[in-house]
């Protein structure tokens, strides 16, 4: 469902992904591990067509689409969904406001229609619970104030809500208590489907063994350098890159 | 101060309406063909009176208007009228001790129109002058108010938005505070898209004897788009070393991560630049106490942005 193939992309002029090359099929979870500053973000970014990252040659396919002529929009609406490592704080909107927002855009595109006040407060509650949200933080404005993993609890709320096709988390589980990353976990676990896969970025073996990944790719220096199944990431967590 | 509450409307047309009936305060107004003068005059302060303008008009409006709000009076006015053919209002008032006037405006005027509001104001002891005006600028657009906070206690609250595709607006603001013990506190924001050109010019005078003075002022800009322009310069005249005050101006282009954040999620740009121009005004939508026009205000916004 996801091709990358012989993919460079620079950030500010520097360049950081070298010829990646990356394919994922239907259902497949794929983790990514790395170095800090390797470029694990960066595919992240330009999958999700941040505008700062600059594809200099390459091309993506998702769902049999060219992905790099479609717009962040687009992309999301195609069934791609970004967990940010970084997740960013909109002043002045509320949460809920917000969340209903991006489940009625997703809902327009399927032809059906804005979804009914009571029956959405529904499905919030219901996908608020099940990550351990107090409801009162959808009063607030998005991720304004929110701390480090109630950010994180919020993107996979989102995820939860989008149902999405592929789904990028990039480093999600950094700043997650234990519980919290036990349920998202779960989270994830419930979405995976024979259609539905993820690429999980991540620094820890701790997620990887609640989501068991189908691969894990070493990223090191803009490229992937050695791939493998789920013994790779615990080869890693014991001996480090280095190793 | 009661919370009996009296409603009535002042309609613009051929001449000008009363609906309502008052009992000790007064409304004079007089005029026709658009223009219109007379007087406001509260006494009664066992009531609060909300005075609804309402423009049915097809001439531009000319309204010349003396307020004058009795001791223990509460003058509320709301004016959520579209201006299609331009206005020109010259507002004097007077807020006699421990009285209240709230200014309400959420207009929109025709793009091409000339629209002119000034407004000069002078507050007694304990008085409180809440002004909120939101607007989506015309053509030419100048806007002036004149705060004078003469006696102990009075105060004065208000915020002021533009958000506008094409207009020439310039909004000036001028507290005077000439006691001690004076509050002020304003903000204002706009929003400069198209061609757009939006001067905010706010001035704050503190004189020498006015120990015990907090004032605030924050003024910020969203610039939209290449061509739009936004103009803030905040000026302090504080002559007292008693005065706590807060003042800040700050304009730019939106937030790319902000933008970019919103559009991966599916919404469009255009949706996003909406949502992040909503966010941008509604942090302050806040400051109106009075939860139904809280709430129009906001969808004054929404409607604009
Ligand atoms: N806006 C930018 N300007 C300059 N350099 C940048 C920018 N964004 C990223 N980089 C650089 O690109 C490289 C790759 O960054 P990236 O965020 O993809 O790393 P990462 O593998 O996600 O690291 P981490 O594990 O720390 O999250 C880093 O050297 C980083 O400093
Ligand atoms: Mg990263």
């Amino acid at each position: 469902m996801l091709e990358i193939k012989k993919l460079n992309v620079s950030v500010e002029d520097k360049h950081i992904l070298k010829d990646l090359s990356l394919n994922i099929g239907k259902g497949e979870i794929h983790a990514i591990m790395g170095p800090n500053g390797s470029g694990k973000s960066t595919i992240a970014h330009t999958l999700a067509g941040n505008p700062n990252y600059l594809v200099q040659s390459g091309q993506i396919e998702f769902h049999n689409k060219n992905l790099l002529e479609l717009d962040p929009s687009d992309r999301s609406l195609l069934g791609l969904f970004l967990a940010f490592q970084y997740p960013i704080e909109l002043p002045g909107v509320t949460n809920a406001t917000y969340l209903k927002q991006i489940v009625n855009v997703h809902r327009k595109k399927e032809g059906l229609d804005p979804i009914d006040a009571g029956e959405f407060l529904k499905l919030l509650r219901e996908k608020s619970k099940r990550l351990d949200i107090p409801m009162d933080m959808h009063s607030r404005f998005v991720n304004t104030g929110f701390s480090g993993g109630e950010k994180k609890k919020n993107e996979v709320l989102q995820m939860d809500l989008l149902n999405p096709s592929l789904v990028i988390m990039d480093e999600t589980d950094s700043g997650l208590d234990v519980d919290a990353l036990k349920s998202t976990s779960e989270a994830v676990n419930q979405l995976r489907s024979s259609d539905r896969s993820f690429i999980i970025i991540t620094h820890y073996l701790r997620l990887l063994e609640y989501i068991e990944p189908d691969f894990v790719h070493v990223f090191q220096d803009g490229a992937i350098v050695e791939s493998g199944d789920k013994s790779l990431a615990s080869r890693i967590d014991q001996e480090g890159y280095a190793g | 101060m009661s919370e009996k509450i009296l409603n009535c409307s002042l309609i613009f047309s051929d001449v000008i309406e009363l609906e309502g009936s008052l009992t000790k305060n007064k409304i004079n107004l007089k005029g026709e063909q658009g223009n219109f003068d007379g007087s406001i005059k509260l006494t009664d302060s066992t009531e609060r009176l909300i005075v609804n303008l309402i423009n049915k008009s097809d001439f531009k409006i000319n309204l010349s208007l003396n307020i004058d709000v009795g001791p223990n009076c509460f003058l509320e006015i709301r004016d959520e009228s579209n201006y299609d053919n331009g206005s020109e209002f010259k507002i004097e008032s007077k807020l006699n001790k421990d009285s209240i006037f709230e200014l309400f405006r959420l207009n929109k005027f025709n793009p091409e129109s000339v629209n002119s509001f000034n407004h000069k104001i002078d507050l007694s002891g304990n008085c409180e002058f809440r002004d909120f005006n939101f607007s989506n600028g015309s053509q030419e657009m100048n806007s002036k108010t004149i705060i004078s906070l003469k006696e102990k206690n009075a105060s004065y609250i208000g915020s002021g938005a533009v958000i506008s595709n094409s207009t020439n607006a310039k909004n000036e603001l001028i507290i005077n505070h000439l006691s001690k013990s004076a509050k002020s506190d304003c903000s204002f924001k706009t929003v400069s898209r198209g061609k757009s050109n939006i001067t905010f010019s706010g001035m704050v005078f503190v004189d020498k004897d006015c120990s015990d003075t907090e004032s605030t002022q924050i003024s910020k800009g969203l610039v939209m788009d290449e061509e739009a322009r936004i103009n803030l310069i905040p000026m302090l005249d504080i002559n007292n070393d008693d005065v706590v005050c807060a003042h800040g101006a700050a304009s730019g282009k939106p937030d790319e991560n902000i933008l970019f954040y919103l559009k991966s999620r599916g919404i469009s740009k255009e949706d996003a630049e909406k949502i992040y121009i909503e966010g941008f005004l509604g942090e302050f939508v806040d400051k109106i106490s009075n939860d139904e026009m809280q709430k129009k205000a906001f969808n004054y916004i929404t409607s604009i942005s």
